[in-house]
C-alpha cells in the first residue's frame, strides 16, 4: 500500500510552503514561440532592404524588405515585407515591419498609444554604399544598412545610441495557408500547442515576431515591468528571459522574472553618456532576453565577440507570439527626456481627484454595513484621517457585479451617505468576470446581444472565477463596451453616486481553470467586418490582444464614470492588470503581496519600475495581502507608504483584522503619525501629479533621473525622489537603529535637509543615518519649497480651506523655488482655467508667490507660516505686501539648526503676495 | 513630523504685537473652547504660559488661530494646534470635548454648534432637544434597572438556594461514594476468586491454540518463500543465483511509475545501493516491496486514475489538501479491514469446552458483570461530585445572580443562522439550510473591564477557522426584564459578539453610581 500512496502524492504535487506554484506557469521552453525563437542566432540576418524601393515622404520612409534564401548559387527571395520608418516629434523614431501582403491583417495593439503619434520631419541625406542616412529636425541620425538589414540611431554627437538587428534576430514569421492535409508540420508546434491539460488550436499557425536592440555605452537597462527582481535588469543568458504576459499569479515570488499582473514593453538604457529607450508596441505574450556586458558574470569571450571588449553595452531581444514588428526608439538623451518621450506616445496619468492621493482603508471584506460604519467611526475615535473605505467582492449579491448583497448591504445609499457626510468616499470592486446565472440582467443581456468573448468554436466562452461559472465581456465589441460603461449610470447601479469610485481587479483576465490561470489563447474577440465576415479574417484571437484586455476593461469603466456625471467629475479607478496606456485611466497596485519585509522592499522597486514606464500612480497593499504583519513591519509599511503615490491598506479575508487601532496603543499612534504625515503633504502630492501632466516625468523617480552622471545611483532601488524635491529611503529592515542613505548631487554642491530635524547634509554619497522606530529618512533638497497643511482633519475634503505652511530649504546660494497647485480637487473645472498654479521663489531680500496661469480659483486658504531652513544670517524684519497693503510680520529664529519661522503672514493664497526682508 | 512637534525641541524668542481674543459669553468669561474647570488658567491680565511651560506668549496670542504652544494650550478654541482639545458647553445637554481638528471643518460636532463658529449658520443648536431625549432615555433606563433589580434579587436568592442545595448534594454524594467503594471491593474479591479457577481450567485449551497458531505461521512462511523463490528464479534469467540490475531493467513490474522504463530511482528503491541481490536478500527485503506491485499488475489493486491535470488547475489549495487527507484515511481503513479479517479467521476456529469449564466461565463472567456494575456506580458518583464541585467553583456573579442560569440555552435566528447560547457551557451556530453545528466557543471566563467584570462573558476555543484562529464569542450583558439574546454578529473574523439582556444585570444602585460618575466626568 505504501507504493500506492507514493504514486498519489507525486501526482498531486502539493506545495506546503507559501509560495508560487510554478507548475501553473510556462517557462520559455513551454511557450512554443519562445522555445522556437530563443535559440535562433544566425550569423547574418536574412533580411535585406531593397534599395530601389526606398521612398521618403513627409516624416516616413517606406521600403521593401525581403528575406533571401542563400541555398545554392542563386539567391531566392523567400518573402516580402513592408518597412516603415517614421520620425516623430520629440526625438522619437518608429520602425514597423509587416508582411507586404499578409494572408489577413496582423494585429496591432489598439489601446497603448494616446492617439496617432505626431510626425517630425525626416530627411534622406545620403544613399551610398548600400547605406541610407536620414536625419530628423533635432539632429538625430538614422543609418540603415541594406544588407544585412541594420538600423543605427545616432545621438546628436553622431555616436550610435541604439542599434536594431545588430545581432540578426529580426524575425517576422509569415502567415501560411493551412490546407489541413497534415503535411505542414515542418515547424514545431505550428499546428497546435499543449500546456498541461490545455490545448491551443493555433488556427493561424506560427506568427511570431522578434528583434534585437543594442544600447552602446549603457551601464544599466531598466523598465519592462511588472517583475519582482529589482529595478535594473539582469543578464538572462543562464536563466529564463523576462516575461510579459498579464497573469494572476497566486502568491507570486520575489526576485523573479516570471510574468505577473502587468506588462509594459518599454525599456530604458542608461549610462553617463546618455539615456535612451525603446518601446516594443505589442500586446501579445512577450519574452525579453537581456545581456549586460558590464555585469561580472557575462563571459569575457562573449563580451569580446559582440562588443570588441567594450563592457559598457546592454543588448536586449524582444520576442512576441504575434503581431508585427513595431518599435519606437526614444533618443533621450536625459532620463527625463526618455520618460517624456514614452509618455508622449502612450499618455500620462491625468490629474487624479485629490481624495485618491489620501489614505485608503480596504479589506477583503468589510462584511456588512455595520462593519463599514464601525471602521469609519474607528478612524474618528482614534483620530486617524481617512478618505476612502473599500468594498471587495463580498458586497455583491453572490458575486454578481452591479448588485448589492440584499441582507448585508441592503442600504447602500445610506451607507455611502454616512461616509460622504465626513468628506469620505467609497470604492467598490467591479471585475470583468460575469456570473452565468439565469435571471442576472448582465448575463442575460450579454448572452442575448452576443457581447461575451467567444471560444475557439464561436460559442460564448465559459471560465471559472469568483462567482463560479463566468463569461467575460468582449470590449473590442463597441456594443459590449457601451453596455458595460452604461452599467455605471447611477440609475443602473442604485446606491452609487459621484463619490463611489471603482476598483477593476482580476482583469488580466484571471480564469481559475484556464491555461496559466487566464484565458485560452484561441478564444475569439470581435473584429469589425472590414476584412471579411468569414474565417480567420473575421475575428481576433485572445493571443493577439491578451496584455491589453485590462486596459479595455478600465477604459469602459472610465467612460462609464465620465458619462454618469456628464463629464463633470474625475473618476478614480484602480486596476491590477497593467499595460501601456493603463496610466491614462487608472492607478495600479502590485497585487497580492505578502506581509514580509522582502515585499515591503519590493514595493519600492516595483513602483519605481512602473513609474518610469509611465504609471506614476502606484502602491502596494500596505501591511501585505497574505499573512499578518506584526507591529514593527506594519509601522514601517505605513511609514513607507505615506511616501508612495497610492496608499491603501488591504488584507486577505483569512487573515487577522488589522485596522490601525487593533495594534497596541504605541503602534497605533505610530500608524497615526504616518497617516498624518501623508495628509500634511497632500498638496505637494497634488502639485506633483499636476506637474506630471505637464512635464510627463514620473512623480516617483529613480535617483538617476536628476543625477544621471552619478554611476552609484544606477542600481539604487530602495531610495527614490518625489519630484525633484524629496528624497526618501524607507526603513525596510527589521530591528535596525541606523541605515545607509545615498545623498546624490556632490558635484552640484547639493545640500539635503532632514525633514524631521532640519539638519543639513552636504551631498556626499553614502552616509549613515540613525533611525528609531518612529523615524524614516526623508530629506528635502536645498533650493526647494514645499507646501504643507499642518491641520490634519478627518478627511482631505475637510482640509480644503485650511492654511498653508511653506517649508523653504536653502541651497548654497541662499535661494529656493517651489510650486503650488490649487483647485476644487474633484471636477474638470480646471480645464476651464479654474485653478491656481503658483510659482514661489525665495531670495535673501524677498519671497514671492506668483500665480502663473491666467485663470484663478477662489481658495479660502491662507498662509499660516513660513519655515526657512539653512538660514545663516536672519533678517531683522519682514513685511508682507498683498493688494498694495503692507503688514509687519513677526519671526522666530531657532538657533542650533538655523531655522527661521515667519509667524502668521495670513496672506490669501488666491492672490499674489510678496514678503520683503530687511537686514 | 508635524511642525509643532519639533517646535518644542527648540529654544526660541518671540516678538510681540497684539490681536483680538474672542470670549465665549458665559457665566465665567473664558476663551472659546475652554471648560469651566480650566477657565482660571486663562487670565487676560497677564501673559499666557503654555501648560507645559515651554513658551510664554502675550495673552492676545491665545486663540489667535496660530499655534504657539507645543501642547496646544494656547489654541483651545481654534484648529491651529494639532493636539489641542475643544470644549463645548452644550447648555441643555452634556458638555463635550472634541479634538481641535474638528473645529471649523464644516461638520457639526457639538450640539450647541460652537465648533463651527467661523460659519455661524452651519449648525443649529440642538442641545435642548438632544438633552431632553437623553434625559428621557436615562430616566427610562433607570426605571428599567429599578424594575429589573427586584427580579435580580429573586435570582440572587434562588442562586444562593441552588448553591446550598449543591452543597448538600455534595455531602450526600460523598457518603454514597464510601458505600459504593465498599461494594466495589467486595465484588472485586469475588471476581478474582472465581477468575483464578476459570483460568486454571482454560489453560489446557490455550496451549492447544498456541500450537495451532505456530503451525499456521510456519505454513505461511513456507508459502511466502516458495512464491518469492519462484519469482526470483523467473527474473534471474542467467540463473547465477544473483538478481542483477540488468535483469530487472527488463521486467515491467519493477517500473514503479509505469513510465516504460526501470530508472535509477526505481532500482534504488528495490536494491538500495547494491548492484545485485542474492535469493535470501530478495526473499527477506525486496519481495515485500515488489509484491504489492505484482498484485496491482494482476489487477488486485486498482489505483484511482484521477484526471490529475484538472486537479492541478483548481485553485483553492484547501480542496487538494482535503483530497489528500481523504486518500490517507481510506488507506488506513483498508489496513484495519485487513487486520480484522485475520482476527476473524483465528476466532473462527470454534472451540468446545467441557461442562465444568463452561460452568466456571459462566460464573466468572457473572462475577465480572457484578464487579463492573459496582465500578460504574463509583465512577458515576465521582463524576457527579466533580460536576458539582466544578459548578461550586464557577463564578456566577457578584451575588450568585447567574447561578440558576447555568445550562440554560437561548436561541437567536438571523437570516442565515440559528445561534444557540447555553450559559456557562457553550455557543453554537447552525446554518438554516441544514448542516452540522459549529462550536463558537466554550465557557471561559468573565471578561468585563474593572468594575464591569460581570458585563461580558467570554466563550473561547471554538472550532478552528480554516487557516485562522479558533472561534470565540463574547456575550455582552445589559439590563432587561427578560433573559434573551437580542443580536449576534461577527465583527471580526471568527470572533462573535452576542448581546444578551437579563435582569441579573439590573442593579439600580450600581447604575445610579455609574450615571453620576459619567456626569461629573463630563463637567471637566
Amino acid at each position: 500500500m505504501k507504493t500506492l500512496t507514493l504514486l498519489l502524492v507525486a501526482a498531486f504535487s502539493i506545495n506546503n510552503c507559501i509560495c508560487v506554484d510554478r507548475n501553473n506557469f510556462k517557462t520559455c521552453d513551454q511557450s512554443g514561440f519562445c522555445k522556437r525563437l530563443r535559440p535562433l542566432k544566425p550569423e547574418k540576418s536574412q533580411y535585406t532592404l531593397n534599395l530601389d524601393s526606398v521612398f521618403v515622404h513627409g516624416n516616413v520612409l517606406s521600403a521593401e524588405v525581403i528575406t533571401v534564401n542563400n541555398n545554392g548559387e542563386k539567391k531566392n527571395v523567400e518573402w516580402h515585407y513592408a518597412l516603415r520608418l517614421s520620425a516623430l516629434v520629440d526625438g522619437t523614431f518608429r520602425v514597423e515591419i509587416d508582411e507586404a501582403e499578409p494572408l489577413y491583417p496582423r494585429y496591432r495593439s489598439m489601446v497603448a498609444l494616446d492617439g496617432e503619434p505626431k510626425g517630425d520631419i525626416l530627411k534622406l541625406i545620403s544613399n551610398e554604399n548600400g547605406k541610407l542616412t536620414l536625419k530628423n529636425s533635432q539632429g538625430h541620425k538614422v543609418i540603415i544598412t541594406a544588407e544585412p538589414l541594420k538600423f543605427e540611431f545616432l545621438d546628436k554627437n553622431g555616436e550610435p545610441a541604439v542599434v536594431l538587428n545588430d545581432n540578426a534576430q529580426l524575425f517576422v514569421e509569415p502567415l501560411k495557408v493551412r490546407n489541413g492535409d497534415g503535411e505542414e508540420t515542418d515547424i514545431e508546434g505550428s499546428l497546435a500547442e499543449n500546456f498541461k491539460s490545455h490545448h491551443d488550436s493555433k488556427p493561424r499557425g506560427n506568427e511570431a515576431v522578434s528583434i534585437d536592440v543594442a544600447f552602446p555605452d549603457a551601464d544599466q537597462a531598466y523598465g519592462i515591468p511588472e517583475h519582482t527582481d529589482g529595478f535594473h535588469l539582469k543578464t538572462t543568458t543562464s536563466g529564463e528571459p523576462y516575461r510579459l504576459y498579464n497573469l494572476d499569479v497566486f502568491e507570486y515570488e520575489l526576485d523573479s522574472r516570471m510574468a505577473i499582473y502587468g506588462s509594459i514593453p518599454v525599456m530604458y538604457a542608461h549610462g553617463p553618456k546618455r539615456s535612451v529607450g525603446v518601446f516594443w508596441h505589442n500586446s501579445a505574450e512577450t519574452w525579453i532576453d537581456v545581456v549586460n556586458y558590464g555585469e561580472g558574470n557575462v563571459v569575457s569571450s562573449l563580451v569580446n565577440l559582440v562588443t570588441g571588449g567594450q563592457k559598457r553595452r546592454v543588448d536586449a531581444r524582444f520576442m512576441s507570439e504575434s503581431g508585427v514588428v513595431d518599435i519606437f526608439v526614444l533618443m533621450g538623451d536625459a532620463p527625463s527626456d526618455v520618460y517624456r518621450q514614452y509618455s508622449t506616445l502612450t499618455g500620462v496619468t491625468p490629474l487624479p481627484p485629490k481624495f485618491s492621493l489620501a489614505y485608503h482603508q480596504s479589506r477583503w471584506n468589510y462584511v456588512d454595513e455595520a462593519d463599514v460604519r464601525s471602521v469609519d467611526e474607528g478612524f474618528d475615535s482614534h483620530d486617524i484621517p481617512l478618505d476612502v473605505i473599500w468594498l471587495d467582492i463580498e458586497y455583491t449579491d453572490n458575486r454578481k457585479y452591479f448588485t448589492w448583497h440584499p441582507i448585508k448591504f441592503a442600504h447602500p445609499a445610506e451607507m455611502v451617505g454616512n461616509l460622504t457626510a465626513k468628506g469620505r468616499k467609497m470604492v467598490v470592486i467591479i471585475d470583468p468576470h460575469i456570473k452565468r446565472e439565469a435571471g442576472y440582467f448582465f448575463h442575460e443581456d450579454c448572452t442575448e446581444q452576443g457581447l461575451y468573448i467567444k471560444n475557439k468554436d464561436g460559442n460564448d466562452y465559459e471560465g471559472w472565477c469568483w462567482p463560479g461559472s463566468s463569461s467575460y465581456p468582449d470590449f473590442h465589441n463597441p456594443a459590449a463596451f457601451k453596455y458595460f460603461a452604461e452599467r455605471y449610470r447611477f440609475e443602473n447601479f442604485p446606491g452609487t453616486n459621484k463619490d463611489v469610485h471603482i476598483w477593476n481587479d482580476m482583469n488580466e483576465p484571471s480564469v481559475f481553470n484556464g491555461p496559466e490561470i487566464t484565458m485560452p489563447k484561441d478564444n475569439r474577440h470581435y473584429k469589425p467586418s472590414q476584412d471579411g465576415q468569414d474565417g480567420l479574417a473575421s475575428f481576433w484571437e485572445h493571443r493577439h490582444i491578451h496584455n491589453e484586455y485590462g486596459v479595455w476593461h478600465i477604459m469602459a469603466t472610465h467612460q462609464g464614470m465620465l458619462d454618469r456625471s456628464n463629464g463633470q467629475y474625475r473618476p478614480f479607478i484602480l486596476s491590477r492588470a497593467v499595460y501601456s496606456g493603463t496610466q491614462r485611466y487608472a492607478a495600479v497596485w502590485t497585487g497580492d503581496n505578502m506581509a514580509e519585509w522582502g515585499f515591503l522592499l519590493a514595493s519600492i522597486s516595483m513602483c519605481l519600475s512602473l513609474a518610469s514606464a509611465g504609471v506614476s500612480f502606484c502602491g502596494s497593499d500596505v501591511g501585505g495581502f497574505f499573512k499578518y504583519p506584526e507591529a514593527e513591519l506594519m509601522t514601517r509599511w505605513y511609514q513607507a507608504a505615506a511616501f508612495q503615490p497610492f496608499m491603501r491598506a488591504h488584507s486577505h479575508i483569512e487573515t487577522k483584522r488589522r485596522e490601525p487601532w487593533l495594534y497596541d496603543a504605541t503602534t497605533t499612534s505610530r500608524l497615526r503619525d504616518a497617516v498624518r504625515r501623508r495628509y500634511a503633504l497632500l498638496d505637494l502630492w497634488y502639485t506633483l501629479f499636476y506637474e506630471h501632466t505637464l512635464d510627463r516625468v514620473p512623480v516617483m523617480r529613480p535617483l538617476l533621473t536628476h543625477y544621471p552622471k552619478e554611476e552609484q545611483t544606477y542600481t539604487i532601488d530602495d531610495t527614490y525622489l518625489l519630484g525633484d524635491k524629496l528624497l526618501i529611503r524607507p526603513v525596510v529592515e527589521p530591528g535596525v537603529s541606523s541605515v545607509k542613505v545615498y545623498l546624490p548631487g556632490r558635484d552640484s554642491h547639493t545640500v539635503w535637509y532632514d525633514v524631521d530635524s532640519f539638519q543639513r547634509h552636504e551631498a556626499n554619497g553614502y552616509f549613515t543615518q540613525e533611525v528609531t522606530i518612529s523615524k524614516i529618512p526623508v530629506y528635502q533638497r536645498g533650493g526647494s519649497i514645499i507646501p504643507r497643511k499642518e491641520r490634519v482633519r478627518r478627511s482631505s475634503a475637510l482640509m480644503e480651506d485650511d492654511p498653508y505652511t511653506l517649508v523653504v530649504t536653502l541651497d548654497i546660494n541662499n535661494t529656493a523655488t517651489g510650486t503650488l497647485y490649487i483647485d476644487d480637487g474633484e471636477t474638470y473645472d480646471f480645464k476651464s482655467n479654474k485653478f491656481i498654479y503658483a510659482k514661489i521663489t525665495y531670495e535673501q531680500t524677498a519671497m514671492k508667490y506668483i500665480i502663473t496661469n491666467s485663470g484663478n480659483y477662489p481658495t479660502r486658504s491662507w498662509l499660516e507660516r513660513i519655515v526657512i531652513a539653512g538660514i545663516k544670517s536672519p533678517p531683522k524684519s519682514a513685511k508682507l505686501i498683498q493688494d498694495g497693503k503692507s503688514t509687519a510680520l513677526q519671526m522666530t529664529i531657532h538657533r542650533g539648526n538655523d531655522v527661521l519661522v515667519v509667524r502668521k503672514p495670513a496672506a490669501l493664497m488666491a492672490k499674489a503676495w510678496e514678503i520683503q526682508f530687511s537686514y | 513630523m508635524i511642525y509643532s512637534n519639533w517646535l518644542s525641541k527648540l529654544q526660541s524668542f518671540v516678538l510681540v504685537t497684539s490681536s483680538l481674543v474672542i470670549f465665549v459669553l458665559s457665566d465665567v468669561p473664558r476663551p472659546r473652547g475652554v471648560s469651566l474647570s480650566k477657565a482660571s488658567l486663562y487670565s487676560p491680565s497677564k501673559d499666557f504660559t503654555c501648560f507645559d511651560g515651554t513658551n510664554t506668549i502675550p495673552f492676545s496670542y491665545v486663540n489667535d488661530d496660530y499655534c504657539d504652544c507645543f501642547d496646544g494650550s494656547d489654541e483651545p478654541g481654534t484648529s491651529a494646534c494639532l493636539n489641542s482639545v475643544f470644549h463645548c458647553t452644550n447648555a441643555g445637554h452634556r458638555p463635550q470635548n472634541i479634538p481641535s481638528s474638528r473645529v471649523n471643518d464644516g461638520i457639526c460636532d457639538c450640539c450647541d454648534g460652537t465648533d463651527e463658529y467661523a460659519a455661524p449658520n452651519t449648525c443649529s443648536n440642538t442641545c435642548d432637544e438632544l438633552g431632553r431625549e437623553a434625559r428621557a432615555q436615562a430616566q427610562q433606563l433607570a426605571e428599567l434597572h429599578k424594575a429589573g433589580n427586584s427580579l435580580r434579587l429573586e435570582l440572587i436568592e434562588k442562586g444562593n438556594i441552588k448553591r446550598s442545595e449543591m452543597g448538600e448534594q455534595l455531602s450526600q454524594l460523598e457518603k454514597d461514594k464510601i458505600e459504593a467503594l465498599k461494594i466495589k471491593e467486595e465484588k472485586e474479591a469475588l471476581k478474582s476468586d472465581i477468575e483464578a479457577k476459570e483460568n486454571e481450567a482454560l489453560k489446557v485449551y490455550r496451549e492447544a491454540e498456541e500450537k495451532e497458531k505456530e503451525r499456521k505461521a510456519e505454513l505461511e512462511k513456507e508459502e511466502l518463500l516458495k512464491e518469492a523463490t519462484e519469482q526470483f528464479n523467473k527474473y534471474d534469467s542467467d540463473n547465477d543465483g544473483l538478481l542483477s540490475v540488468n535483469e530487472i531493467r527488463v521486467v515491467n513490474v519493477f517500473d514503479k511509475n509505469k513510465d516504460g522504463e526501470v530508472d535509477q530511482e526505481e532500482i534504488q528503491y528495490f536494491f538500495g545501493d547494491s548492484e545485485n541481490v542474492d535469493k535470501d536478500t530478495f526473499v527477506s527485503s525486496v519481495w515485500s516491496l515488489l509484491k504489492p506491485l505484482l498484485m496491482m499488475e494482476e489487477g488486485m489493486f486498482r489505483p484511482e486514475q484521477d484526471d490529475q491535470e484538472e486537479h492541478d488547475e483548481e485553485l483553492p489549495h484547501e480542496e487538494e489538501q482535503h483530497e489528500q487527507d481523504q486518500e490517507g484515511e481510506e488507506e488506513t481503513e483498508d489496513n484495519e479491514q485487513h487486520d480484522l479479517n485475520i482476527d476473524d479467521q483465528i476466532n473462527d476456529q470454534a472451540k468446545t469446552y467441557d461442562d465444568e469449564t463452561k460452568r466456571l466461565m459462566d460464573e466468572a463472567s457473572e462475577a465480572r458483570r457484578l464487579y463492573n456494575d459496582a465500578e460504574r456506580a463509583v465512577r458515576e458518583i465521582e463524576s457527579n461530585i466533580r460536576t458539582i464541585q466544578q459548578n461550586l467553583e464557577k463564578d456566577y456573579g457578584l451575588n450568585q445572580e447567574y447561578a440558576t442560569m447555568d445550562g440554560e440555552c437561548l436561541e437567536h435566528e438571523d437570516k442565515e443562522y440559528v445561534y444557540r447560547l447555553c450559559l456557562f457551557d457553550r455557543v453554537t451556530q447552525k446554518s438554516r439550510n441544514g448542516g452540522g453545528e459549529v462550536g463558537l466557543g466554550n465557557w471561559g471566563e468573565w471578561g468585563g473591564d474593572g468594575d464591569n467584570k460581570y458585563s461580558i462573558m467570554k466563550y473561547t476555543n471554538g472550532v478552528t477557522c480554516w487557516n485562522g484562529p479558533a472561534r470565540m464569542t463574547t456575550v455582552h450583558i445589559t439590563c432587561g426584564l427578560e433573559t434573551k439574546l437580542t443580536s449576534v454578529t461577527e465583527p471580526y473574523r471568527c470572533e462573535y459578539k452576542i448581546d444578551l439582556t437579563s435582569p441579573a444585570a439590573c442593579d439600580d444602585s450600581h447604575f445610579i453610581q455609574q450615571q453620576q460618575k459619567k456626569e461629573s466626568h463630563d463637567e471637566l
